[in-house]
């Protein structure tokens, strides 16, 4: 019956044989666990476009109702705290994934040539994913979402020479009011997923065409020179992506969710006090995930030095990681011989981690 | 019949314009009501209101001591008629003279607090302080708070309130 099936589509459409094409890809040998990031990453995509779809049948992107929207969403939907809660830290989990995959591709110097347009890709797919986790934070409705539109919105604010209109095409006027709501919606439910999911076929298309760059020890027995190009096109080993990688890329997304479900159901989403504009002791808190960003902000103090923590550091920070294969241009790819560039990442890292934790102080006024 | 690309060269040019022209037409043709509808609010008028504060005999001003009066503004916002409440700082100075001041700070929006321990206002987002005069004395604030416009009523007390700022060039929101 199955074999029937399979010979009906195979007569018309050759469906087994693409199959094949899309399975049989060799995958370097060594490196196996590494290379999962990338398929946890989709895997979670998915987990978040399914759950977002169907938190839709409850939310409403309007100012004051939202946060109750969420509320009832919690507490009186079956189960939707749970569903609540696999969006909310699956979305966190996306962003530390990333942070790691991006990592994991940095020190083992996979994005060099012939494969810069997938670092580009995956940029792309990394601004627009935080940008879906800051989206996503405000339209949870609730006071820190207020003040996140609002603080976020002046940030932009401080660009050159357009920030104003950024501002206010972002807000739908100059205040922030339903308008604004309704846009951040369109934005983190329409507008972003939709580049997510075109951009992720373009990641991986250019990962099979490319061929096999994987990390420096898949090539320790290769006998062809660390100059030339042609090394990095033979590993000494390989796999068949099914089942071999898959097998891994299971076992890594099957923990990662269990982690992701034992936190929605034990944790929660922490939906928060209703928005209070005349609140006079509120003090807004950013996500874990720009708090680096946030600990900028207090420093460069004054008119003329504000543009650099609202745009000129971030935009040249971003500028040089998006263009990133276009400054490292050296063939080497093991982490031990470029010493400059593992320990350049190591440091910013490090710094990153820094600015996290002193930017997620508790900030109490009071004791001022 | 008409030659195929193949066998004519102009003929190959000839669709490749036609192509790109259409592309073209239909291309802006749609970027044009998109434009419009994503370029809308630099268009719009805002909805400027007076609303009254209230009296400033009822509010027992001490000099250099801030009081944080709501306002609620009814104000159009897109297609609905909305409450915006805010909070007026009102100061009086030594020499008299009233300040009608936002709690947004200037530097990002945050709400301030104010420490009567230490007579400053305080940014819980990025530690600006402000003296109660309005004044930078601290953190990352480009420019000192900003004014609401006010204006009295006919009895020299009642103070009216608009939804807008003194002295904001950039046309910031409130």
């Amino acid at each position: 019956m199955f074999k029937q099936i399979q010979n009906w589509f195979d007569e018309r459409i050759g469906l087994t044989k693409v199959i094949e094409e899309f399975n049989g890809e060799r995958i370097p040998r060594r490196g196996g666990w590494a290379y999962t990031l990338g398929s946890l990453l989709a895997f979670l995509f998915t987990v978040q476009v399914v759950t977002g779809i169907f938190l839709l049948f409850y939310y409403v992107p309007y100012f004051p109702i939202a946060r109750n929207a969420t509320y009832f969403l919690k507490h009186h939907v079956v189960f939707g705290n749970i569903l609540l809660g696999i969006h909310l830290w699956g979305a966190f989990t996306m962003i530390f994934v990333i942070l790691i995959h991006m990592a994991r591709v940095y020190f083992s110097g996979a994005y060099k040539k012939p494969r810069e347009m997938q670092w580009i890709a995956g940029m792309v797919l990394f601004s627009v994913v935080v940008v879906l986790g800051l989206t996503g934070y405000m339209l949870v409705g609730n006071e820190n979402s207020w003040w996140t539109i609002n603080v976020l919105t002046n940030v932009a604010s401080h660009t050159p020479f357009i920030g104003g209109f950024i501002r206010e095409i972002a807000r739908g006027g100059t205040e922030t009011s339903v308008l604004t709501m309704q846009h951040i919606f369109a934005v983190h439910v329409w507008l972003l997923p939709i580049v997510v999911i075109m951009f992720i076929p373009i990641h991986l298309f250019l990962i099979r065409k490319t061929g096999h760059q994987g990390m420096a020890l898949e090539y320790k027995n290769s006998k062809i020179s660390e100059d030339d190009e042609k090394r990095w096109l033979k590993p000494d080993g390989t796999v068949p992506f099914f089942p071999d990688q898959f097998y891994k890329d299971m076992i890594v997304s099957l923990v990662v969710f269990a982690v992701i479900y034992i936190l929605a159901v034990y944790v929660g989403a922490p939906i928060g006090p209703m928005y209070r504009p005349l609140a006079l002791n509120f003090a807004p808190e950013a996500d874990w995930y720009f708090l680096a960003n946030e600990e900028i902000l207090k420093y460069f103090p004054g008119h003329g030095l504000i543009i650099f923590s609202t745009f000129l550091i971030p935009s040249i920070g971003f500028g040089i990681l998006f263009l990133l294969p276009f400054i490292d241009r050296t063939k080497e790819r093991s982490p031990f011989k470029r010493p400059a560039a593992t320990v350049l990442g190591i440091l910013f890292l490090l710094l990153l981690v820094y600015l996290t934790l002193i930017g997620g102080e508790p900030k109490a006024p009071a004791t001022v | 019949m008409a030659k195929s690309s193949e066998e004519s060269p102009s003929r190959r040019t000839f669709m490749m314009v036609v192509i790109g022209l259409i592309s073209t037409v239909i291309g802006i043709a749609l970027a044009v009501p998109i434009l419009g509808a994503v370029l809308n609010p630099l268009f719009r008028k805002r909805d400027i209101v007076w609303t009254k504060l209230g009296k400033i005999s009822d509010l027992n001003l001490k000099p250099l001591t801030p009081k944080f009066v709501p306002v609620y503004f009814r104000v159009k916002e897109g297609w609905s008629v909305n409450t915006l409440p805010r909070q007026v700082v009102v100061v009086k100075q030594v020499n008299g003279d009233l300040l009608f001041f936002s709690n947004q700070c200037t530097h990002l929006g945050c709400p301030l607090h104010w420490i009567a321990a230490r007579q400053k206002f305080l940014c819980p987002c990025h530690g600006g302080m402000f003296n109660a005069t309005g004044q930078v004395v601290g953190g990352p604030p480009p420019r000192p708070l900003y004014q609401w416009v006010h204006k009295f009523g006919k009895d020299k007390d009642t103070v009216y309130i608009q939804n807008k700022f003194k002295d904001n060039p950039k046309d910031r929101g409130i």
